[in-house]
C-alpha cells in the first residue's frame, strides 16, 4: 500500500482566456506541421520548440552552470523531500534532463535508491555529471549515463521504480508523449515525479518585453515560452495513465540586481528562448529597453528586481491492485446518515 | 534475431557499457533491444538498422546523433565485429 501524503499547497486556478488547449494558444502554428523524420505515429507531430537549439543551450549551460544555484537546488530538494513520505524504496531510478546536477548532489540516500540512470539530451551535461561523480564520495550507489531525449525514451517497459524529472519536461514539444513513455518505462506501483515550471513564471519579464518591443520594433515576438497551466498538469497525468494524481505549486520570487543578471541567471540554467517562432535577431536599444521597462515597473525599493518562477509538481503512480481505489458505486451498506448520528455531526 | 540481441547485450562490459544499462536501454525509436557492437564501439537497432555511438563510455541514444546503416555489405561487417556471435564470424 502507498502511502503518500498530497501536500496541497496554494493550487491556484487561474483563469486566463487561454485555457483547454495546453501550450497552444500564444503560439500560433503557421508553416510548422511539418512532421519530425523521426516522429513516431502516435505524436501530433505539432512542433513549438526547437529541441536542437535546446540541447546547444543545454551544452552551453554545463560551462555556465554555478555550482549552488538556489532556484534549482530548492526545487530539487522539495522534490526529493516527496521521496520520504514513502514507505517504498526505489531501487532503481532514472534522472531526465534539466537540473541534474542539484538532484545527483541532494538525494543523499532518500527512496534508498541503489540504482541511478542519469540522462539528458545535452552530452556536455552528462559529461559534466560523469567527470564530477568520483567527487560525490557515494559508493552504495551505481550510476549510469545516457545521452537521449525524452520524447524518445530509451528505456526498456517495466524497468523502473522511479521517474524523476526536475525543471526539465516543459522544453518537451510532446509532453503527454513524453510521460506515457514514463509511464511505460515504469514498474507497476512505479512513481513518476516531476516538476516543470509553469505559466505564470517570468510574468514580469513577458510584460516588459511585450512593451519594449512595441515601443521600440512596432510588434512583438514570442520572447518567452509558452508554459502548462496548473490545471493542465493534472489533466496530463491522467491522460497519460497515472493512478493517484496529486498537483501541486509553489511560486519563487528570486530577486536579482538588474535584468541583465536575470537573463545571465536563465542562461546558466539553460532556460532561454528555444521557440521555433523566435526571432532571431534582437537590437541592442530593444534589449536595454526591456531592462529599463522591466526596473522601472517591477523594481523593489532596494533596486533589486523580481522574478517569478511557478513550479508545478506531479505526482502519479502507475497502476497496481494493492493501490487504494473507490468502491463500486452502490456497493455501501451504511447510509451516511446512521454515521452522521453515530457522530453526532451536523450540529 | 531478437534473442541474440539480448545475449549480445550481457557481454557488453568491453565497451564501456555498465550492466544496469545493458540490461535497461532499448532502441529509442522502435523499443526493441540493442546490440552493442565491439568493434566500431556502437550500440545497433537492428530493427530499424540504426547505430547509435558510445562516447567515452556514454551511449548517445538520441535520434539525430543515430547513423542509418545502408548497405547489407556494412551490416555485416559490423555484426562480425561482436565476438559472441558465432554466425556472424562464420560470415567472414
Amino acid at each position: 500500500m502507498n502511502s503518500f501524503l498530497f501536500r496541497l499547497r496554494r493550487v491556484s486556478e487561474s483563469a486566463s482566456p487561454s485555457s483547454s488547449l495546453l501550450r497552444s494558444s500564444r503560439v500560433a502554428p503557421s508553416n510548422e506541421w511539418v512532421c519530425f523524420s523521426t516522429d513516431s505515429e502516435g505524436s501530433s507531430g505539432l512542433r513549438i520548440f526547437d529541441r536542437d537549439l535546446k540541447r546547444k543551450q543545454r551544452d552551453r549551460a554545463a560551462w555556465l552552470m554555478r555550482p549552488h544555484d538556489s532556484l534549482t537546488d530548492t526545487v530539487a530538494d522539495n522534490l526529493l523531500d516527496r521521496l520520504e513520505d514513502c514507505k517504498k524504496t526505489f531501487p532503481t531510478a532514472l534522472c531526465l534532463g534539466g537540473s541534474l546536477t542539484p538532484i545527483r548532489g541532494l538525494l543523499r540516500g532518500r527512496g534508498a535508491v541503489e540504482k541511478l540512470i542519469m540522462m539528458d539530451t545535452s552530452y556536455d551535461t552528462i559529461k559534466l555529471c560523469k567527470d564530477s561523480e568520483p567527487k560525490m564520495g557515494d559508493e552504495n550507489m551505481e550510476i549510469s549515463f545516457v545521452v537521449a531525449d525524452e520524447e524518445f525514451l530509451p528505456i526498456k517497459e517495466s524497468s523502473l521504480d522511479l521517474v524523476i524529472s526536475c525543471l526539465g519536461l516543459h522544453w518537451t514539444n510532446d509532453l503527454p508523449g513524453a510521460m506515457i513513455q514514463c509511464k511505460l518505462a515504469l514498474k507497476p506501483d512505479g512513481l513518476f515525479l516531476a516538476a516543470i515550471l509553469g505559466g505564470e513564471t517570468l510574468k514580469e519579464l513577458r510584460i516588459a518585453c511585450t512593451i519594449a518591443q512595441m515601443e521600440r520594433d512596432g510588434g512583438v515576438s514570442p520572447r518567452v515560452s509558452p508554459l502548462a497551466q496548473v490545471r493542465d498538469a493534472g489533466n496530463l497525468l491522467t491522460r497519460a495513465g497515472f493512478s493517484l494524481p496529486g498537483v501541486d505549486v509553489d511560486e519563487y520570487t528570486v530577486r536579482y540586481k538588474s535584468a541583465l543578471e536575470l537573463i545571465e541567471h536563465l542562461r546558466a540554467m539553460g532556460e532561454t528562448n528555444a521557440l521555433l517562432q523566435r526571432s532571431t535577431t534582437l537590437k541592442k536599444e530593444t534589449a536595454l529597453a526591456t531592462a529599463a521597462i522591466y526596473e522601472s515597473m517591477f523594481a523593489a525599493e532596494d533596486g533589486t528586481i523580481p522574478a517569478t518562477f511557478q513550479v508545478i509538481y506531479m505526482t502519479g503512480w502507475k497502476e497496481h491492485p494493492s493501490q487504494q481505489k473507490a468502491k463500486i458505486r452502490g456497493s455501501a451498506t451504511i447510509s451516511f446518515k446512521d454515521i452522521q448520528q453515530q457522530f453526532g455531526g451536523g450540529n | 534475431m531478437v534473442r541474440r540481441s539480448v545475449a549480445l547485450l550481457r557481454g557488453a562490459a568491453a565497451s564501456g557499457l555498465s550492466q544496469t544499462l545493458s540490461e535497461i536501454l532499448v532502441c529509442p525509436l522502435s523499443k526493441q533491444p540493442l546490440r552493442v557492437c565491439n568493434k566500431t564501439g556502437s550500440l545497433v537497432s537492428d530493427e530499424i538498422g540504426v547505430s547509435f555511438p558510445i562516447k567515452d563510455g556514454i551511449p548517445c541514444l538520441v535520434p539525430k546523433d543515430g547513423k542509418i546503416l545502408e548497405d547489407d555489405d556494412n551490416n555485416v561487417a559490423l555484426r562480425s565485429g561482436s565476438p559472441d556471435d558465432p554466425s556472424s564470424t562464420n560470415m567472414v
